[in-house]
């Protein structure tokens, strides 16, 4: 996760206005520094960074908001949009790995079962019946394995794949959107930095 | 989730100095409500509202973290990032578990096996961070965290919490 730079100039004994637009100069800046980059929607660290600029530019205008004449609302609902869809686009990027490891753990169980079954087998007496003996074998070898877990898991592989490609394209629809309406811009002169 | 708490006495023409002790306090107090509902495990909102106000509290921190010392403003953050962080860990099973079980009436009979028994992994994940949060809030209470955070941000800003008073928001 990238650092918030550092923001130079702040007096704790003035007000919270002059201090608070350098701050929010600074975080606005953050946020934009990702355009270019999360026009790939491989660039999974870049979109997760630019939630987290998103996600501090929402805090401080939380923060900040009384401290300003203009209502800064209506650009908190637009930050926290934007917050919200690049948080779930990296719900999906965190979860298909962890489903996928999921299916490692799965086959890892399986094994160490099927281990232990075929040594409780080798110990035990040997059976007179062959082909009893062998029936009996495969039913515990069946209940040794885990292979009805995986198509669930498949399946909601596949599920969080669709629903990342559409939330990608929402996010970038979006984000071209707060561009062509001059987000920041307008944002800029409701806090006095234009 | 809870709603953020009123700051009170907070004007828009305040120092900022004023400003930091008053919203650091609230978020602190905010947070801390949801302690014993957290602890108790009854309901994972409590535990969800806890989590929500200890990133308020960090942005707050971090919005006037030139009103403090560096080093003892590193040391705090970092413990209550380390709360934020034990939180969510528990959070982000909470959720898993009620959106997996969500799926499973609109699943396959083929795929439910493999959700229930991911539900059941993380059921079990979720018991041992009951014990994460339980001896994180033992430790800090041991050190007297609560006191010595509260009196640390008034020794930098001039406001006491005995003063300042942060009460809930009304139920609406």
């Amino acid at each position: 996760m990238a650092k918030p730079r550092p923001v130079s100039g702040i007096d704790p004994s003035r007000r919270i206005r002059p201090n608070a637009r350098r701050i929010l100069a600074t975080r606005i800046a953050e946020v934009y520094e990702y355009d270019g980059v999360v026009a790939d929607p491989a660039n999974i660290t870049a979109l997760h960074d630019m939630r987290i600029a998103f996600k501090r530019l929402r805090y401080l205008l939380e923060i900040f908001g009384l401290a300003f004449r203009d209502d800064l609302d209506p650009f908190l609902e637009q930050v926290k949009a934007m917050q919200d869809l690049l948080g779930d686009i990296h719900d999906c990027d965190v979860q298909v790995p962890m489903l996928e490891a999921h299916l490692a753990w799965l086959e890892e169980q399986e094994a160490l079962s099927v281990q232990q079954m075929l040594t409780r087998t080798r110990q035990a007496p040997q059976p007179a019946d062959e082909a009893a003996a062998l029936e009996r074998f495969r039913s515990r070898l069946d209940a040794a394995r885990r292979t009805d877990e995986r198509p669930g898991i498949h399946t909601l592989i596949a599920i969080r794949h669709g629903q990342r490609i559409v939330l990608y394209t929402q996010f970038t629809n979006e984000w071209r959107r707060l561009k062509h309406e001059r987000f920041r811009q307008r944002l800029e002169t409701a806090l006095g930095l234009r | 989730m809870g709603r953020a708490w009123e700051v009170n006495g907070l004007s828009p023409h305040a120092g900022f100095r004023d400003a930091a002790g008053r919203i650091v306090l609230t978020r602190w107090r905010e947070m801390m409500s949801y302690r014993d509902g957290t602890l108790a495990g009854d309901d994972i909102e409590e535990l969800h509202s806890m989590r929500v106000s200890s990133r308020r509290l960090r942005a707050a921190m971090d919005a006037f973290a030139d009103v403090f010392p560096s080093r003892s403003f590193r040391r705090y953050l970092r413990e209550i990032k380390r709360i934020t962080d034990t939180l969510g860990d528990a959070r982000d099973l909470d959720v898993a578990i009620e959106h997996l079980a969500s799926l499973i009436p609109d699943l396959e009979h083929d795929d439910r096996p493999g959700i229930e028994g991911l539900i059941d992994r993380y059921e079990e994940q979720r018991r041992t961070e009951d014990a994460q949060i339980r001896a994180l809030f033992v430790r800090l209470d041991d050190e007297g965290f609560a006191e010595d955070f509260e009196r640390w941000v008034a020794t930098h800003t001039g406001i006491k919490v005995s003063r300042l008073r942060p009460e809930p928001p009304e139920a609406s």
